[in-house]
């Protein structure tokens, strides 16, 4: 593995493979490295090496950050001026049986979020700028540290979650928000999977602000909290923000949600937990290894496309933002184009598989394949980006 | 916005108007949003700001209007909607008040378009005439359909769709006010007007009626004619300002005569051209100052009402949605008191949705370009009948015919709910309907 | 007017077969949807940056995507550039044509094509307006977030091409924040959809460049965006400050406090002024500077949130608190600061800049635009989006006097410099556009501006989509 420990070795580096005809893995902490294509003969690049706290103020609700930066400093840092990034960023070592020290160059590189992602945005909006090194080993910026910027091409959006295809990300620059005073849940219980996102829906309809809306059912419910939660399937609805607001608007949703079954509300300790178990995937974080599939779908459309897989095979489903964001453990080796067939026809969405065995990885494009003409122009932008093709050339599919 | 005029081009007073008129605009766009005619085509050309555009051209150059040009502003509502809308204050009506005057005197028509045109000036304007002519186009009913078949002839067969099936009711005679001559809060003429007291003679009777029971003392002074709006929106410039001179020195006699504290009007039409009498009439130094007078003491029917101290009523079970007149809400910017009247008298009173939005009926419009017309026309019904009303009311006598002509929800006058609520007789349209309702 | 800013010369190969591209055209578009005569092409030679204007070769109206693409497969195959029009409210000059371009206006296509509140997503065509999607979904208690001031005129094609952004965003985002899914019609026609009703992409996040290319990437006919819950209440509160340096101060101090309210907006003296005289909606004209701040949510909300605002603005010595009353009330004041730029008119020409810096940064920059704009001998007024540091100094000029329109133009562009010297952009929510091109070297190296063009041919390998805008003209390869 390299580990440049400045952006100009990183640049040198990456003009070096060009003229040597090597190939790189771009990578940080490698904790979410392992999904997508695999690349036969790329060495590992990481960011690893360039670290620290560039540029923090407070006041100002920005961050810039070089990219090799572990994610818990970069929270430490926020935490200790009660802010934290509204995208919520999710942890894959446990889904990944990974270990090591996520970086934020991955969190952006990945684009990851969490459960706040369908209110707040996802790792690329709170994303402003860049620097990062190109396939030709040109150190360039794109965007920078203010909210409204259209000064350009976008850049900063076509970086973020290009898995490491399209340059080595090497400082950030993101939007952050205070931390709210309080938090509390809402558990509905008993509802089925279609119920649930009636009432997920209904409850997005109301000016409450709910921050989180994720459905677990019976399979998985027991293995949020420590089985704290009550018997039978779980909608859970979360409320953030000053403590009398929270109180305020708790009420005005259990009267709503009270028509759909037995409401219970959790304090701020217990939902800190219950979401950041729903953020990382907790009950599938087993190591067990089986099939991991990440669904991004309309938020009604998830729970048809689990009742129509459940018909023809082994699943094991829970639902986040709205029931858009279904995460899913299959019993055997997963039936890509069967599945992907599936959203399709339910109007259109993407799946990618986080985990699977070996052979099963080889034989499944691992990113939601796009239409041809699609596939054609981001092939084009790779090769403008990355000329050569030394950056993971294939992890997307082109 | 940069205007290139030369010294001696502003010589002229109304293109000296017009630059001033046009440095004001920003280009910012705002007006094309609100404008019935590029919400309803979708080309900016038929927009404000494209015909402010066209006019530029036009004028700077010295051109003569040509067909384009013509197209464009001929399908300009005038409905003002857009100095609503400008933030900027470009006095759009004065401008393409200018631009007609110059296509009038640079552009000649195709032959049938004249021949309606001339028709329709030397007829609208003259109660008598108007009033044969109606008997005629219920006779000519059956010729619509082969009219609209042939394209020059369409507005004739707009024409003919647009006339009342029946000969409209006569008004009752209005009662004499009782109260003494001192404690009448005022004393006003009401236009008679042209088109109105032959298509629907009720409105101004209500008038008269609720006026004289308010006290008002009502006077219908002698030898009044047509406002000249109708001719205006035309480029008829000088056929208009002759129609002004003669109505204004018919009310500055009434004047001298009494004194008036208002000249009612109620056609919200006609009200916005006689409040411009005082602009119209600048460049005559033997007006200028009496048409002043005048439109400062023009005032709409329900502005007028709204001064005096109306009793607040009872509620009724009646649901009125009401119809803001163009020339009521943009060019005489009453907006509120017609609505504030109808409450107080106990209607429950309902706004439809896009109602800054023309009816198409725009004085001659309907008939002059009876496509756009009819698909605002359904439009504005769409909107109105999706608020359920039990009946319609509007300010002006061109939206009560367009509207009518399109719903089988009655549609009145304000004024003639407010004569029947304050004690006068129940609207005609509304005999059949109401009786089960109040 | 004298030129600072060059365009592309015409392609003479284009000019000299007008009238047969002009019958081509006729045959893949209605009549109604063709303009081609001398004079109804003049209109379309400007948008609402009037400094520059060049009149089309053609306008084409099309009603459907078929008919974008065919209009784009045959300007591809003819490598005739096409300028893409929206509403024509473009303040960067975006949508100013060029003499061998064929305008391409998406205003007949304005349907909402689906509502969907179960899903929280609206689908509708390219000409739609911003302000129609929140009326249009208001009555069920919905809106679209983003909200420019033009919000009334502009489309969302347009609002996608720059990237619109608005008071509110804030709390909300931006456009490309709130855009889910396009379809759109690449040079050559071809027809493709990004993203969805779901979120993220599957592979490159595409959405994401498409949205703020100004038109150079390809011609979206409809989107899919997302709604939001109507806030139960919102109260917009008018505090005046003695200067605009306290009231500078006390946005950074609101904002370093914790508390984001939906939306502050700052306005100096002159611009208060201009506003209230369209609007009349309340403003204070006894103040330097003025600040709406909107915050929402329940009464006990946004009384607690209103609290502690009024206390820091109490610190900072504020001269005037009003908070609003009725939802008229707030009406007006959003009337008027929506307002301004066309207010304007009233009294004077301007030039609208859009540089944004870190709020840090605010006073320091007041102080310097209003040096540079008195060295010039003109006037500015100040209006802008202060929670997000988007700034919008009006330069006042009178466009019939050249040489203070060229000044006007010099001001300006030394403000933008400063905004990016103080650590911010040229352009926060208006666009590149033809105003600030030539700018563009001065915040990208040259490097960084031959990937971002790279990118840029990835999709329009000739160059024909709004070819004369954004990157500087030397330099282009």
């Amino acid at each position: 593995m390299l580990i440049p420990h400045s952006e100009t070795d990183a640049a040198y580096v990456i003009r070096s493979a060009v003229a040597d005809g090597r190939k790189f893995a771009l990578c940080g902490g490698n904790t979410r490295s392992g999904f997508g294509n695999a690349t036969e003969g790329a060495e590992a690049l990481s960011s690893r090496g360039l670290t620290g706290i560039v540029d923090y103020d407070p006041a100002e609700m920005v961050m810039t950050v070089k990219a090799g930066t572990p994610v818990a400093e970069v929270e430490a840092a926020l935490a200790a001026n009660r802010q934290m990034m509204a995208f919520e960023p999710m942890d894959h070592r446990g889904i990944m049986g990974t270990s090591g020290e996520p970086t934020i160059g991955g969190v952006f590189a990945a684009n990851v979020s969490g459960p706040r992602r369908f209110v707040a945005g996802a790792a690329r909006d709170s994303l402003l700028g860049i620097r990062f090194v190109n396939g030709s080993g040109e150190l360039l910026r794109a965007g920078g540290r203010v909210m409204k910027n259209v000064t350009g091409l976008d850049l900063v959006k076509l970086l973020a979650g290009s898995h490491g295809t399209l340059g080595f990300l090497t400082e950030v620059t993101f939007r952050v928000l205070p931390v709210p005073q309080t938090v509390e849940t809402i558990v509905i219980s008993g509802l089925d999977d279609e119920t649930a996102a009636k009432a997920m829906a209904a409850a997005m309809a109301l000016p409450v602000e709910v921050s989180g809306a994720a459905h677990l059912p019976q399979t998985v419910r027991a293995r949020f909290i420590d089985g704290a939660l009550p018997e039978n399937e779980a909608t859970v609805l979360r409320l953030e923000g000053l403590a009398a607001s929270v109180a305020v608007r708790a009420e005005k949703l259990v009267a709503v949600m009270q028509a759909f079954g037995p409401v219970i509300r959790l304090g701020m300790e217990d939902s800190l937990s219950l979401w950041r178990e729903i953020r990382d995937v907790h009950p599938y974080a087993n190591g067990a290894g089986r099939p991991l599939w990440r669904v991004s779908m309309a938020p009604m459309a998830g729970c048809q496309l689990v009742a129509a897989l459940r018909m023809e095979a082994g699943v094991d489903a829970y639902y986040d933002w709205q029931g858009g964001l279904v995460w899913m453990q299959m019993e055997a080796d997963p039936e890509a184009d069967f599945l992907r067939g599936y959203i399709r026809a339910l109007g259109g969405g993407h799946a990618t598989l986080i985990r699977a065995s070996k052979s099963a990885r080889a034989a499944t494009p691992s990113f939601e394949p796009v239409p041809d003409a699609v596939a054609a122009l981001s092939a084009r932008v790779k090769q403008k980006l990355d000329p050569a093709g030394i950056f993971s050339p294939g992890k997307m599919g082109w | 916005m940069q205007t290139s005029f030369t010294p001696e081009q502003l010589l002229d007073p109304h293109v000296a108007e017009s630059e001033k008129i046009l440095r004001r605009c920003v280009h910012c766009g705002f007006c094309t949003a609100t404008c019935p005619t590029y919400v309803t085509l979708g080309d900016e050309l038929d927009s404000p700001r494209g015909r402010i555009y066209l006019i530029k051209d036009m004028l700077e150059n010295d051109r003569a209007a040509d067909e384009q040009v013509v197209t464009h502003i001929d399908r300009c509502l005038s409905c003002l909607s857009c100095v609503t809308t400008c933030p900027s204050g470009v006095d759009y009506m004065h401008l393409v008040d200018h631009a007609r005057i110059h296509i009038e005197n640079t552009y000649r028509r195709p032959l049938a378009d004249r021949l309606i045109r001339s028709l329709l000036a030397a007829v609208l304007p003259y109660p008598a005439r108007f009033r044969t002519a109606l008997s005629l186009a219920r006779l000519g009913r059956p010729f619509g359909p082969l009219l609209k078949r042939i394209k020059p002839l369409r507005p004739l067969a707009a024409m003919l769709e647009l006339a009342p099936r029946a000969a409209p009711p006569a008004g009752s005679a209005p009662a004499i006010s009782q109260m003494p001559q001192a404690q009448r809060p005022g004393r006003v003429a009401i236009l008679s007007g042209c088109a109105q007291p032959v298509l629907d003679p009720g409105i101004n009777a209500a008038t008269h009626r609720l006026l004289s029971r308010l006290g008002v003392e009502v006077v219908s002074p002698q030898g009044e004619g047509c406002c000249g709006a109708l001719v205006h929106h035309m480029g008829r410039e000088e056929q208009a300002l002759d129609f002004a001179r003669t109505n204004v020195d018919v009310w500055i006699s009434e004047i001298e005569k009494g004194g008036l504290d208002a000249i009612i009007i109620t056609t919200s039409g006609c009200g916005t051209t006689i409040k411009d009498y005082g602009h119209m009439l600048r460049l005559d130094p033997a007006y200028a100052e009496k048409a002043a007078t005048v439109s400062a003491l023009a005032k709409d029917i329900t502005e007028y009402l709204f001064t005096l101290d109306l009793a607040k009523l009872e509620p009724k079970k009646l649901t009125v949605t009401y119809h803001s007149a163009c020339s009521m809400q943009h060019g005489q910017k009453i907006v509120a008191a017609p609505k504030q009247l109808l409450k107080a008298a106990g209607f429950t009173v309902r706004d439809p949705a896009e109602g800054h939005l023309c009816c198409g009926s725009a004085g001659t419009y309907n008939i002059l370009q009876p496509e756009i017309s009819g698909q605002l026309k359904a439009r504005k019904v769409r909107n109105i009948e999706a608020t359920k009303p039990d009946v319609i009311a509007t300010g002006n006598i061109g939206c009560i015919t367009q509207i009518a002509s399109g719903t089988a929800i009655p549609i009145v006058h304000t004024v003639e709910l407010l004569d029947w609520a304050y004690g006068g007789p129940k609207p005609a349209k509304l005999a059949r309907k109401a009786k089960a309702l109040v | 007017m004298a030129e600072a800013i060059a365009f592309l010369p015409a392609r003479a190969s284009v000019l000299s077969q007008r009238d047969n591209i002009v019958t081509d055209l006729a045959r893949l578009v209605p009549a109604d949807c063709l303009i081609h005569e001398e004079r109804e092409l003049a209109p379309f030679e400007i948008d609402a940056f009037i400094s520059y204007r060049r009149v089309p070769l053609a306008v084409v109206l099309p009603r459907t995507t078929a008919q974008v693409a065919a209009v784009m497969k045959y300007c591809h195959r003819h490598a005739i550039p096409v300028v893409a029009r929206g509403a024509g409210t473009s303040l960067s000059g975006g949508a100013i044509p060029q003499e061998d371009a064929v305008v391409l206006g998406l205003s007949k296509m304005s349907r909402v094509l689906e509502v969907d509140y179960s899903n929280r997503t609206a689908t509708v065509q390219a000409g739609v307006t911003n302000l129609s999607i929140s009326e249009t979904v208001g009555i069920d208690g919905f809106f679209y977030a983003p909200d420019p001031s033009s919000q009334l005129a502009c489309t969302i094609g347009g609002n996608i091409g720059m990237n619109s952004g608005g008071a509110h965003c804030l709390k909300y985002g931006v456009t490309t924040n709130n855009l889910l899914g396009v379809r759109m019609v690449l040079v050559d026609g071809t027809v493709i959809e990004l993203g969805g009703k779901h979120l993220d992409a599957a592979g490159y996040d595409l959405l994401g460049l498409v949205c703020g290319s100004e038109g150079q990437l390809g011609i979206v006919t409809e989107a899919t965006v997302r709604l939001i819950a109507k806030p139960e209440g919102a109260r917009p509160v008018l505090f005046g400050f003695d200067s605009s340096e306290e009231a500078g101060a006390c946005v950074a101090d609101i904002i370093g406090s914790g508390i984001i309210p939906v939306a502050i907006e700052f306005m100096d003296k002159p611009a208060i002024e201009i506003c209230e005289a369209f609007a009349k909606a309340g403003y204070p004209l006894d103040v330097a500077a003025l600040l709406i701040v909107e915050v929402e949510g329940s009464e006990a909300e946004m009384d607690a949130t209103l609290k502690d605002i009024v206390e820091i603005a109490r610190r900072h010595q504020v001269k005037t608190v009003r908070e609003c009353q009725s939802a008229t009330e707030a009406a007006l004041i959003w009337k008027g600061r929506k307002s301004a730029f066309g207010a304007t008119g009233r009294i004077a020409d301007y030039i609208c800049m859009d540089g944004t810096v870190p709020l840090g940064k605010l006073s320091y920059v007041l102080e310097k635009t209003a040096e540079i704009v008195e060295r010039f001998g003109l006037r500015v007024a100040n209006v802008f989006h202060a929670g997000d540091g988007n700034m919008h100094p009006l330069i006042l000029f009178n466009a019939n006097d050249p040489e203070e329109a060229m000044k006007a133009e010099e001001a300006g562009n030394e403000i933008l410099k400063l905004c990016v010297d103080a650590g911010g952009c040229l352009t926060g929510e208006h666009g590149v556009g033809i105003e600030k091109r030539d700018l563009m070297r001065h915040q990208f190296t040259q490097p960084e501006l031959d990937q971002q063009m790279a990118i840029r041919s990835a999709f329009d390998e000739q160059w024909i989509l709004n070819p004369s805008k954004v990157f500087p003209l030397e330099g282009r390869r």
